[in-house]
């Protein structure tokens, strides 16, 4: 019942060939469409619905809006009840508005960002088919990422004017979606502001993640693999091509993972994550990350902030 | 045959070095290891790198109109990472989301 797990997610580029490039060289994403737009459809050879990623022509960066895949029917109507009746406005898109998917719910969290959820999207399968399966499929490109695991959202946080959207955010998943803290970050002088959430439906620490800005936007959408030397390896395929990193290799203290942070040719972050972390459950205590130990939580080794984590996103 | 090279002057920071016409102004910044400019995503996406260039001619690739409009664009006002010098550049820092980001951060940490 309810939400299963991260749909996909639709991004805006600056220049079509360039993403293409980049999402099929770097990460080994494979084509599975086209459509009259010009928006490009593609997945991850271990994932079977037709697309996890829709990039978009556009003028500017940043995301487009963020779908998740529930479970039956049924619960797009459950679902859309109780969105509507937490105050926001839900809008019933019917099947195909969604490409190759069926009828599907659309609104806005909190934070302003669109989030859609879906129970149907035409499958293609993993590359490597369902019977005696091989591990791995042959001919992949770059990293060979797995599949789209999450994304990281800003959201707009501004104590002194009492803005917070993170924690408005972590309360409508919970209460709406049925979505589950799996770590949050605390700070200001009392440590109560909640100025980042991790939020899981699958068993692995997050599904979503929310982190305190000026400005909402896109932090990063991460693709899996399976370990840290899968992680190295895609490192050493950024660096033959040149691809802008963020932060090299590094282990999360939050969700455990293992990480590597870079950009797309238009300057969305990606992150090429690895490890399931720990396992997940609805009855696991929530961690919590106090302010002088968030950047251990966040990059463990070195326990300062690298890269341009907090400033730099689309 | 090395391919021809123009001296890049960041007016703020009074840091001189040589791009050569092939290469991005941010990237050969940061490749030698200067700092006058905000380096961000190197993809026109993110803003930080926003600077006017004050003397000077340079090629321009697709830039976020987010953060750069038409209209600043015929001003010379460009993103440090899309840029390629066709003669020795002056720049100076516009900032953009890049100051406004600076100036709040760090207040709690994260934010």
């Amino acid at each position: 019942m309810g939400v299963m797990r991260i749909g996909h997610i639709n991004i805006r580029v600056l220049d079509m060939d360039a993403a293409l490039a980049h999402y099929e060289g770097v990460l080994g994403l494979t084509r599975t469409a086209k459509d009259d737009a010009g928006n490009v459809y593609l997945k991850g050879w271990d994932e079977w619905d037709k697309y996890s990623l829709i990039l978009t022509q556009s003028d500017k960066a940043g995301m487009i809006n963020i779908a998740y895949k529930v479970e039956n029917d049924a619960d797009l109507d459950a679902l859309g009840k109780r969105i509507r009746d937490y105050g926001i406005t839900v809008d019933d898109l019917p099947e195909g508005a969604v490409p190759f998917c069926g009828r599907a719910i659309r609104f806005n969290l909190p934070s302003g960002h669109e989030m859609v959820l879906y129970a149907q999207k035409e499958m293609l399968g993993k590359a490597v088919g369902v019977t005696n399966p091989e591990p791995w499929p042959d001919g992949l490109k770059g990293a060979g990422v797995h599949w789209l695991d999450h994304a990281l959202l800003m959201c707009e946080l501004d104590p002194e004017k009492g803005i917070n959207k993170v924690a408005e955010n972590t309360t409508f998943m919970r209460e709406c979606l049925d979505f589950y803290l799996s770590e949050q970050v605390l700070v200001g002088p009392d440590g109560d502001i909640q100025a980042a959430t991790w939020m899981f439906r699958t068993s692995t620490p997050h599904d979503i993640a929310f982190v305190g800005g000026p400005v909402m936007g896109l932090h990063h959408l991460a693709f899996y693999l399976d370990d840290w030397s899968a992680v190295l390896k895609a490192a050493d395929v950024m660096a033959k091509r040149q691809v802008k990193v963020d932060v090299t290799p590094q282990r999360h203290g939050i969700t455990r993972g293992s990480t590597i942070y870079f950009f797309d040719p238009s300057g969305n972050r990606n992150e090429t994550f690895a490890g399931l972390g720990y396992l997940a459950q609805p009855d696991m205590p929530p961690i919590t990350w106090t302010e002088e130990n968030l950047w251990r939580g966040i990059f463990y080794h070195t326990g300062e902030e690298a890269g341009k984590f907090t400033t730099v996103y689309t | 045959m090395s391919e021809r090279a123009h001296t890049v002057t960041i007016t703020d920071t009074d840091e001189s070095f040589r791009c050569g016409e092939g290469t991005v102004v941010l990237k050969a910044m940061v490749t030698l290891g200067y700092r006058g400019v905000t380096s961000g995503c190197h993809g026109g996406g993110c803003g930080v790198c926003k600077v006017r260039v004050d003397e000077g001619s340079y090629d321009a690739a697709v830039m976020s109109r987010a953060h750069v409009s038409e209209a600043e664009e015929r001003d010379r006002v460009v993103l440090a990472c899309r840029i390629k010098p066709r003669s020795d550049l002056r720049l100076s820092v516009v900032g953009g989301i890049g100051k406004v980001i600076a100036r709040q951060q760090k207040k709690f940490g994260l934010v």
